[in-house]
């Protein structure tokens, strides 16, 4: 992901191979303004380095999905522990540099507009509606697809949902992490 | 035991550290004059800083991370990430497909490294006589430095038996006939906790946070800490001063205020990626566009496998034994060689950097204290087709590496993943796991063989990291093959010499800090003898 400049927009035209990053500020801005009226603009998902509800929204089910297994099946419990990762995706994310912080608010930016969600991750329902199936099956496609901003729309979605899940000493149990050693 | 955090005892008696929560009691000055303004406080600044120092010079550090030690260090991911690493261990190339871990704290990378020790291999110096006219770097002619780098951080053989995650690079390596053989460390009475990643909580770990920062320290020598060299202000041939600016610990500017430092003399050493950027940000000439080009990675690719025994990758000392046995196949400028070592395991690095989500992960997460993990360090520089990356700006002014990871890189990585499942197969594995998107978790030699010869091998599918950022600012024997002279000073600009790991040329072929103790040793030994006529020596 990353803010590239403006001006660097009319290098877009290069065919689809050609390396890039995740280009949100780029030449996908022109497609974005079409799709999603600049959503990030609006709607970013991180504001004074904390997740906004949209933000949130994100997250919470991308976590449904990619930590299925590893999440308390009771619904109190579960709820809970969304809860309390999303506390620490806030932490995590405020310890990264300003231009990281960025690119993740204008990706869950892009992501919290139903026309660009469809365009980058292929998920019809909003994030709150969809079932645990629907959402692995569009991460599923944005990790093996060939293209290169969904790749990168994976990978940080699904990194900072690890990162931020398994820092959790509460969470070491299902590892068989024992903690550090006295010292 | 009493752990003795020598900072407590010396912030006691004066050291001079500014900026950051040491502000209050020592505001920022607006100017700071010294001799010698040295960027970072990591590997390279340690070295040259204990040098100068004791040639009497007055020194100033300046480092943009915090001043963490040991009473911090609780051996905890969530803290050690965001306090201690650049980007909070999530620095990334700008296509996202190498993950970059780099220190950004109180000794640099040398306070997070594993202590893996290894000199210079000889045939990477006679690549860089070569190619790079750099004469002097010869094995004998460098033994010395060595030497005393070795005598001054303890460096030696460490004579514990391997942890679990080790001895199975051993077994499998014993059992396919393969060379392997243990590593020295830079450690003084190490307790095995096997948590250097995460800052040594016992000081025992020789890093420039316990030895040389304290020692110049104690001579004097001023460090400003939570403060970022900005940019250097010359003429184009001399360095006037160098515009130095508060930031927080997520790297944002925590004022406005500058501090303008004079020195008669600079040394950038601020690692690889942020030396090339400070100096891009600072416009140095750069009349051969070298500066911020080959940058090297040494990419890493990992391969995971579960046994029926415990392994405990978390315990006891990380990197121990090593096998260069496939860096020896092919010559140097051939196909990209390999060297193997296994990493350490903590539980955030290990859910990140395995492949997959859901279900799947979830089991694989399950079996953590079954699992062993080899990495292989691709040897990238020496071939026409592995020229490495490029440093450049963002509109921010921060470095961005941009490092496209070639057929050629990938044909490697693809070998080093099959040696690997080969080799954990070898050492009894249950199960191998490559950490590339589109792996299984294979059962047997013959079907990781088949299934790993037909993995498409392209950047983001197959997972790769990096924890040895070198060059960038290549040293060299003619000013337009590189940015700074043999001696490490600038090519343009008299008064400013680059002393860390950007300085090489090409990737090492070994873990970096033993190159750049020794390297560095003998250029800031040089240093001070220009400005002091006097001889200084580390050990
Ligand atoms: C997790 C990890 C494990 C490793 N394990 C090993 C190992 O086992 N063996 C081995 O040989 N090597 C290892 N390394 C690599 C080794 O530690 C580095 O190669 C070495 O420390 C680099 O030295 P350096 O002087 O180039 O930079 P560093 O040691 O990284 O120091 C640079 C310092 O400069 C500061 N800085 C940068 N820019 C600025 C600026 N503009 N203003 C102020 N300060 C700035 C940074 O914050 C940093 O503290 C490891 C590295 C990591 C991250």
């Amino acid at each position: 992901m990353s803010l590239a400049p403006a001006a660097q927009a009319g290098r877009m035209s290069t065919g689809p191979s050609r390396r890039r990053l995740l280009q949100l500020g780029a030449g996908a801005t022109a497609l974005f303004t079409v799709a999603g009226g600049a959503a990030w603009l609006w709607r970013p998902g991180v504001r004074g380095g904390r997740l906004t509800p949209s933000g949130r929204a994100v997250f919470r089910a991308v976590a449904r999905a990619v930590l299925e297994g590893s999440l308390p099946a009771e619904p109190a419990a579960l709820d809970a522990a969304l809860e309390r990762h999303l506390q620490r995706l806030d932490e995590t994310i405020a310890g990264f540099p300003t231009a990281t912080q960025a690119e993740i608010a204008q990706l869950l930016g892009v992501l919290s507009v139903s026309a660009t969600r469809q365009w980058l991750t292929g998920l019809r329902s909003d994030w709150a509606d969809a079932s645990v199936n629907e959402l692995e099956a569009a991460l599923r496609r944005m990790r093996t697809t060939d293209h290169e901003l969904r790749q990168q729309a994976y990978h940080a979605l699904r990194d900072l949902t690890n990162a931020a899940y398994f820092a959790q000493s509460e969470h070491w149990l299902l590892l068989g992490y024992p903690g550090p050693s006295a010292v | 035991m009493a752990i003795i955090d020598p900072f407590k005892d010396g912030l006691g008696r004066g050291w001079k550290v500014f900026g950051g929560r040491h502000a209050g009691a020592q505001p920022l000055p607006e100017r700071i004059s010294c001799d010698v303004a040295i960027v970072g406080s990591g590997a390279g600044a340690g070295i040259t800083a204990e040098l100068l120092t004791q040639a009497g010079l007055d020194v100033l550090l300046i480092e943009e991370g915090p001043l963490k030690t040991s009473s911090d260090f609780h051996q905890l991911e969530r803290e050690a990430y965001p306090q201690l690493y650049q980007e909070s261990a999530g620095r990334k190339t700008a296509d996202k497909a190498i993950n970059i871990l780099q220190g950004r704290c109180v000794g640099g990378s040398t306070t997070v490294n594993w202590t893996s020790s290894f000199r210079t291999p000889d045939d990477t110096l006679a690549y860089w006589q070569q190619h790079f006219g750099l004469k002097d770097c010869t094995l004998e002619a460098l033994a010395p430095w060595f030497a005393q780098a070795e005598r001054r951080l303890g460096i030696g053989p460490w004579l514990a038996p391997p942890n679990e995650n080790n001895e199975l690079l051993k077994r499998g390596a014993d059992r396919l006939g393969i060379r392997a053989a243990t590593i020295q460390r830079n450690v003084k009475g190490c307790w095995n906790l096997g948590s250097c990643g995460l800052g040594c909580p016992t000081n025992a770990k020789q890093s420039m946070l316990v030895t040389t920062i304290p020692a110049a320290l104690e001579r004097g020598a001023r460090l400003l800490v939570e403060t970022r060299a900005q940019a250097f202000e010359h003429d184009g041939s001399k360095v006037r001063w160098l515009d130095c600016v508060p930031v927080a610990t997520d790297g944002s500017a925590a004022s406005d205020r500058t501090v303008r430092v004079s020195a008669k003399h600079y040394v950038v050493a601020g690692g690889a990626i942020n030396s090339p950027g400070l100096l891009l940000r600072s416009k140095a000439p750069d009349p051969h566009n070298r500066l911020g080009h080959r940058s090297f990675l040494h990419p890493v690719v990992a391969s995971a496998a579960v046994f029926d025994q415990r392994v405990e990758g978390w315990a006891g000392a990380p990197q121990t034994i090593y096998s260069d046995h496939f860096l020896g196949v092919d010559p140097i400028d051939g196909p990209i060689g390999y060297k193997l070592e296994a990493p350490p395991i903590h539980p955030t690095v290990f859910a990140t950097t395995m492949a997959g989500f859901g279900l799947e992960q979830t089991r694989q997460l399950k079996q953590f204290p079954h699992t062993h993990a080899l990495l292989a360090l691709l040897r990238d520089g020496f071939h026409p087709q592995s020229p490495g990356g490029r440093v450049r700006l963002r509109d921010d002014r921060t470095p961005l590496l941009d490092y496209p990871l070639t057929a050629f890189v990938m044909d490697g990585a693809r070998r080093a993943l099959l040696s690997m499942a080969e080799l954990q197969f070898a050492a009894g594995a249950r199960e191998v796991i490559p950490t590339h998107e589109l792996a299984r978790s294979y059962r047997s030699w013959d079907e990781a063989k088949r299934e790993i010869a037909a993995l498409p091998m392209k950047p983001q599918l197959t997972r790769v990291f990096s924890a040895h950022a070198m060059g960038g600012c290549g040293f060299a024997g003619e000013a337009k093959l590189g940015v700074v002279q043999p001696n490490g000073q600038h090519w343009q600009l008299e008064n400013l010499s680059v002393h860390d790991g950007s300085l090489f040329p090409t990737s090492v072929g070994a873990n970096p800090q033993l190159s750049i103790y020794g390297i560095v040793n003998r250029l800031a030994s040089g240093l001070t003898h220009r400005l002091t006529g006097r001889t200084v020596s580390l050990a």
